[in-house]
């Protein structure tokens, strides 16, 4: 198809096409085409087929609100081609077709609509029985539009960006660049938010109504050139807004044009107040066959004209509620459609310069008139329009019906921002009644339609954003020259034409029509939301774009409501949103410790802890034989650096641990490590560490790598009330920890430092400072965690990688190895230490876990946190208690997290492995106190066991060097 | 007409002044309390008072999963009877629920994790209920759009699979057990506030709602997020329930493409296929406690990460409406049954956080038998309230959960 050239208006560049796939063939749009624009003036009419009817659809607003011409690009499906860029060499395929577009075989299931009424999948199918699973599988099939690959990868490159700003202005029209203009003459930093590839809203493409003023397409080019000039502001196209939340958080995408860097970006503004003026949509207009291809609201056919330069159809047929119909008429006619008649639902309130126009080009304006019909089987071939009582009736033959019922403002952004709507008699909106703080609202969403007073009014919420920002402005003068325009229309009151509604489609997504809003309501649904729910009116991939407005004022006047309308609810994201641009960049924002390069140069296998990632084992063997090997009977080192550290100081520290430790924390020396725990309200362990005193009043403890990130908000919490004077320092970040285990371990440390690391100068439990090589300053704890001689060796975390290499060198010898977690996890099992959340889950408390011996009662003055419940817990005899287990079949161990059973469930198995070192499969389960005496027979029910249960026996911890003559040795 | 257009529930006569028993809030749990007292007990004036309409709260709101396979041996068998009861219902109700029995799949993450796993499954064979351990190829099989690589931030180790679970469609089941009890003489009192309840000598004696008193010796408060505040302000009694905004999210309509329920822990995300085509996906709660069920930025980009890693197709797909709803926290994520104490007459069945929905048959069925009889059945016992007093949690959950504001 040729376009319209030269007009001023255009946004295509008609001398560049670009080549698009569709069904099989080449075809060519030009650049600034949309991909619909492109298909449309290719001659496409029917770009998909209904959810549920298959009915075939076409162009409608041309602003994507609904899914009649979302279509697969790419292999991306729901694609929405109205606003979608058309590229070169896109491939672009239909949706829900079965067969073609223009013949569709299931397109018989428009027939069938009388046995679909609303909500009668909840009424059938389920009788008998046995037919839904079977009825489940074509409902599956038959539902859902787009599809897409399991393997499908989306192609391009996904940015996020975070902007500041003191007025985000949302909507880049005549009132949404005054408003920006207004803030930005203040000084203030403005971001202007603009969906379309350009500024200008609904004034881009039109004359005006007065032949007088400068055309409104000029005036709007005018101000975005004032905008493009003026630093501060900065502006966002392509950028639709599709969330706002607490404290002025708007979020938006923004699609990278081809000379971009990016395909999408996700946005987030943070701003001080934010402006909304997006304008308006067009509300629906319901008749029969509303949804025919050919069927087309009047800002499409303009704009299809006006910046494309496609005629939207031959001989037209307009049904309109507002002037910008008449408008549209009048230009079309001049453009070269054949304009057969003029249906306005209105009895008067026309523009008399428009009603002169269209009487000059002797087109019959009929007053109190709307479309009732398109008749066509794939397209609008006649059109049939009433008097809005339905009393008289007339018929014309034209393949294009331009219907509007009015406007209905675009409320969406100030209804996800918190605002409250209410309907206004005099325009037949929904409108803001509370705005919440910092956002205002401008332009014709606020009903004001004449051009000056657009701009008038984004002025003045520009002006009340800067107020919001602490400017002093002159609000006064700004609402002086808001006033000074004429105020708002009286809006068309009309929702539907005088028809029975069978195929008058209130919502396009879901094949809902007026007469299914109307059975649902005769079925007990008289809440919106509701009739929404059960008639499937607003759910689809539309959301509520066409029905929104509609749906709540055809149930008002359906059910004869007194109580005015209420909208229902609109919901982010405002504009569907490709997953991948909420991704963004997709970070993974895991923390590694100093030493995971190493590790990893050592064949670190790594897991996910928390927030770490940490080294699970250093070869392909799951069961670790070698690493627990080097630890039992040479040396091996772990990596212990995701240790909570922290250091307490100040006069209170100690009253502080005195409170979170189940123990006195008096008795922590300074040359020997104290190990105690803490508990929760209900005496459950929650944590596990050691403490050093390194000073007066001065403490270092540690915490399990899962506390480290909770310790400081746990001991303010419990000591809020007291005002104690501490301070208390989170060092986990800031230093490292290598535990060197094994019976070598001693003579590797000897061979690194000058300090005497002896048994006697450096006895179990002890702590010392000293440096190794004479310049790593490292603090060392003999522990014994693995149940062999170790030392644990804290070091800043810059010097870490120093230490790990050194210790690895003066290790070779002895055949150190790196062991890690999953070794520990058996050493450590075998000694019968326990892991937090291991061996223990939320429930289980000091004494179930047998370290009561770490509870100190004497200190009732410290109120320990956890103590009144152990108090209690001591005598109760229905705990879970922490045993030590022997499989009777050492070469069949339970797994982990079997359940210990007779007629019912007694207990878990928590660790248990066959163990290298002692030939034998221990572990460690948590059994009901009666069966928890050593020698006590127990059965293991294993998951898919086939009934066979595994046997075993309660025997005493630890399994291993009992005596602790190694770890102390 | 092929159908008969009629109301699927009555419209109410004016609040009467005397019920055998009320029900504050008209969502799932208060309507089945209300359809099995009225069918099974033959209590003919039952009232469900309703603030807003009915299912407005999280009946509405929730992902409309269901499953049995809990942790502990108290929970485990509630949830079974409830998965039972959904074909019986459909019959009983003569509404289609939509019971999609498509079975879920819980990602596991880690060796400990498959532990963790590993004590759900064994519990639900015990108690005869199927559920499996898979590796990280079966998985992939059973859900091609899986990604089971190694270069992701949690890597698929396995899954733990659920065959008998699924989804039903939670908005038939809030109306279909409205027909239901309407049918059996319930009256549902729709745009209707309870207000208080009058105690005298220790006993229930009335209601007090905006449209008026009544005399009734029963009263239940089963008003989801919002039972805590009421049982708060009616009955004096603090309960140690933290509610938390819980949001979720579907995309755009799909033709079939998840088979299951899938879920992971790990990355705090699940994701299903209703009937529709839509990807339905959420999971964890917001970190700080709140009543407002607004939406967050930090969430929907979350479960975008999160999704895009598990089931890298759906970074093509469209999310396309996004919504929140609230959750009432216990300390250990298990519900509070209770009636009769400290006062006689009163029953309370809140803080079911996330589990409201999959429970609340089940739970209406017992809940009746329960305010009928007087007298606490078993399988509703170990929910009473005192556990807490007694320290004595319930280990539905491993892990320390804290839902209080300060920690």
């Amino acid at each position: 198809m040729s376009r319209l050239e030269h007009l001023p208006t255009l946004r295509i560049d008609p001398s560049l096409t670009l080549p698009l796939h569709y069904r099989g063939k080449t075809r060519y749009g030009v650049s600034g085409d949309t991909v619909a624009t492109a298909l449309f003036a290719d001659g496409v009419r029917i770009f998909g087929r209904s959810l549920k009817y298959h009915r075939p659809r076409g162009l409608y607003s041309l602003d994507g609100e609904c899914a009649n011409t979302t279509m697969a690009v790419d292999g991306v499906p729901n694609v929405r081609t109205e606003t979608t860029p058309l590229v070169s060499g896109m491939r672009v395929a239909v949706q829900n077709v079965m067969g073609f577009p223009e013949f569709d075989v299931m397109g018989f299931m428009d027939r069938l609509s009388p046995f679909m009424p609303a909500g009668f999948y909840y009424r059938i199918l389920h009788k008998p029985a046995m037919i839904w699973p079977l009825a489940l599988k074509s409902i599956r099939k038959a539902a859902g539009l787009g599809k897409i690959s399991p393997d499908f990868r989306t192609i391009g490159t996904f940015e996020e960006r975070y902007l500041h700003a003191d007025v985000c202005v949302v909507g880049g029209g005549a009132a949404g660049m005054s408003a920006a203009l207004a803030a930005a003459e203040s000084g203030l930093r403005v971001i202007l938010l603009e969906a379309r590839p350009w500024l200008g809203g609904c004034w881009d493409y039109r004359s005006g109504a007065d032949s007088d003023a400068l055309p409104l397409y000029e005036r709007s080019r005018e101000l975005a050139r004032e905008v493009a000039d003026e630093p501060r502001i900065r502006v966002f196209c392509r950028t639709p807004m599709i969330g706002a939340y607490n404290d002025n958080l708007v979020t938006a995408v923004q699609s990278g044009g081809e000379d971009e860097g990016f395909t999408e970006r996700y946005i987030e503004i943070r701003a001080q107040s934010v402006v909304v003026a997006t304008g308006c949509i067009e509300r629906p207009l319901l008749f029969e066959n509303n949804d025919r291809p050919g069927v087309m609201q009047v800002g499409c056919a303009h704009r299809l004209a006006r910046t494309y330069g496609i005629l939207p159809g031959k001989t037209a047929v307009f049904s309109v509620g507002h002037d910008m119909g008449l408008e549209a008429a009048v230009d079309l006619s001049e453009l070269g459609v054949e304009v057969l008649c003029v249906a306005d639902a209105r009895e008067d309130g026309q523009h008399p310069g428009l009603v002169r126009a269209l009487t000059e080009r002797g087109i019959p304006l009929l007053r109190g008139w709307v479309a009732a019909r398109a008749f066509g089987k794939r397209h609008v071939k006649k059109a049939a329009v009433t008097t809005v009582e339905g009393t008289v009736r007339r018929e014309f033959a034209c393949d294009l019906l331009v219907a509007s019922a009015g406007l209905s403002p675009v409320t969406g952004p100030l209804t996800v921002a918190g605002a409250r709507l209410a309907y206004d008699v005099h325009t037949g909106y929904f409108l803001p009644e509370a705005l919440p703080c910092g956002v205002h609202a401008a332009g014709r969403l606020l009903g004001w339609n004449d051009p000056g007073a657009a701009e008038a009014s984004g002025r003045l919420a520009g002006v009340r954003a800067a107020a919001d920002c602490g400017k002093t402005v002159d609000s006064d003068a700004a609402e002086a020259a808001l006033a000074a325009h004429p105020g708002p229309e009286s809006g068309c009151k009309l929702v539907t034409a005088p028809v029975a509604g069978k195929k008058a489609f209130v919502c396009f997504d879901e094949d809902a029509t007026v007469k299914n809003v109307r059975q649902a309501i005769d079925m007990g649904f008289d809440v919106p939301e509701l009739i929404k729910r059960f008639a499937a009116v607003g759910l689809g991939p539309g959301q509520g774009g066409i029905p929104g407005h509609n749906l709540p004022l055809l149930a008002a006047r359906y059910r004869a409501d007194t109580a005015p309308p209420r909208p229902t609810t609109v919901r982010s994201p405002l504009v569907p949103a490709l997953i991948a641009a909420y991704a963004g960049a997709q970070r993974d924002m895991c923390k590694r410790t100093p030493l995971h390069r190493l590790q990893e140069r050592d064949g670190g296998v790594f897991r996910r802890t928390g927030v770490w990632k940490r080294a699970r084992y250093f070869s392909d063997d799951t069961e670790c034989r070698e690493e627990i090997l080097a630890v039992r009977n040479g040396v091996g080192m772990l990596d212990a650096s995701t240790l909570g550290k922290f250091r307490i100081h100040g006069p209170d520290a100690l009253n502080a641990l005195q409170r979170v430790y189940v123990s006195d924390m008096r008795k922590v020396g300074s040359d020997r490590v104290k190990y105690s725990a803490m508990c929760n309200d209900d005496g459950c362990v929650i944590d596990d560490g050691v403490a050093v005193k390194i000073g007066e009043n001065d403490y270092y403890f540690t915490t399990s790598t899962g506390r480290a990130g909770a310790t400081v908000e746990w001991i303010r919490y419990h000591t809020r009330f007291d005002e104690w004077d501490f301070h208390l320092v989170n060092l986990t970040d800031a230093l490292g920890v290598i535990n060197l285990a094994g019976p070598d371990a001693r003579t590797v440390l000897e061979s690194i430092t000058d300090a005497d690391v002896s048994n006697e100068a450096f006895p179990f439990a002890g702590y010392r400072t000293f440096r190794v090589d004479g310049w790593i300053p490292v603090r060392a704890m003999r522990l014994g965690f693995v149940g062999e001689l170790s030392f644990e060796l804290h070091a800043p975390s810059s010097f870490m990688p120093a230490l790990w290499d050194r210790v690895a060198e003066a290790g070779k010898p002895h055949g150190i190895r790196n062991f890690g977690m999953e070794a520990q996890n058996v050493l450590r099992m075998e000694k019968g230490h326990v892991i937090l959340g291991q061996e223990s889950e939320q429930r289980t408390n000091l004494l179930d876990l047998g370290l009561g011996f770490l509870w100190d009662r004497s200190k009732t003055d410290a109120a320990t946190v956890g103590a009144v419940a152990l108090e209690q817990a001591e005598d109760d005899p229905d705990r879970l208690t922490l045993v030590g287990i022997e499989m009777d079949d050492p070469d069949r161990p339970a797994k982990d997290g079997s359940v210990i059973v007779d007629d019912r469930i007694r207990g878990y198995v928590c660790t248990l492995r066959r163990s290298v070192t002692l030939n034998r499969a221990v572990g460690m389960a948590l059994v009901e106190a009666p069966l928890s005496a050593p020698g006590t027979h127990l059965e293991i029910f294993e998951d898919d066991c086939n009934g066979q249960r595994l046997k075993a026996k309660v025997v005493p911890m630890p399994f291993y060097d009992p005596e602790g003559k190694r770890m102390k040795g | 007409m092929f159908f008969r257009t009629r109301r699927l529930w009555k419209k109410p006569d004016r609040l009467r002044s005397r019920y055998d028993a009320v029900i504050i809030g008209g969502g799932l749990h208060g309507l089945a309390t209300a359809y099995y007292l009225a069918r099974e007990h033959g209590m003919r004036d039952v009232a469900v008072i309703e603030k807003n309409y009915i299912g407005f709260g999280g009946a509405g709101r929730n992902t409309a999963i269901v499953r049995a396979n809990q942790r502990t041996s108290e929970n485990l068998p509630l949830y079974k009877e409830a998965l039972d009861l959904w074909p019986v219902l459909t019959r009983e109700l003569n509404f289609n629920l939509m019971f999609n029995n498509c079975g879920n799949l819980n990602l596991v993450h880690s060796e400990a994790a498959m532990k963790a796993s590993r004590l759900n499954v064994a519990t639900a064979q015990f108690h005869g209920v199927e559920s499996h351990l898979l590796d990280a190829a079966q998985v992939k099989e059973m859900e091609p759009a899986l990604n089971i690589a190694e270069d992701i931030a949690f890597p698929i180790h396995g899954a733990m699979y659920h065959p008998p679970g699924g989804v039903v469609r939670h908005d038939a089941v809030v109306w279909g057990l409205a027909k239901g009890a309407s049918a059996h003489g319930v009256h549902i009192h729709q745009q209707t506030e309870a207000t208080g309840i009058s105690v005298e000598n220790g006993a229930v004696a009335g209601v007090e709602t905006r449209a008026g008193n009544i005399r009734t010796g029963r009263v239940l408060i089963s008003a989801g997020g919002y039972s805590a505040d009421i049982i708060h302000r009616m009955l004096g009694l603090t309960l140690p329930i933290s509610v938390l905004t819980i949001q979720a999210m579907v995309t755009q309509p799909l033709k079939p493409l998840l088979n299951h329920v899938v879920s992971s822990g790990a990355y705090h995300v699940y994701a299903n296929q209703t009937l529709k085509g839509e990807i339905a996906t959420g999971a964890h709660m917001d970190p700080w406690p709140n009543y407002t069920t607004r939406n967050s930025a930090h969430y929907i980009k979350h479960q975008a990460e999160a999704l895009g890693e598990m089931l890298p197709c759906l970074r093509g797909v469209r999310f396309m409406r996004h919504w929140a709803g609230l959750a009432d926290m216990t300390p250990d994520m298990a519900p509070i049954m209770d009636g009769n104490d400290p006062v006689r007459g009163a029953y309370i069945n809140c803080g079911w956080g996330y589990f409201g929905f999959k429970s609340c048959a089940v739970v209406g069925k017992h809940m009746a038998a329960f305010m009928a009889g007087g007298e606490c059945p078993e399988i509703l016992r170990p929910f009473h309230l005192r556990r807490y007093e007694q320290h004595r949690l319930m280990g539905e959950t491993a892990a320390v959960v804290n839902y209080s504001p300060d920690n």
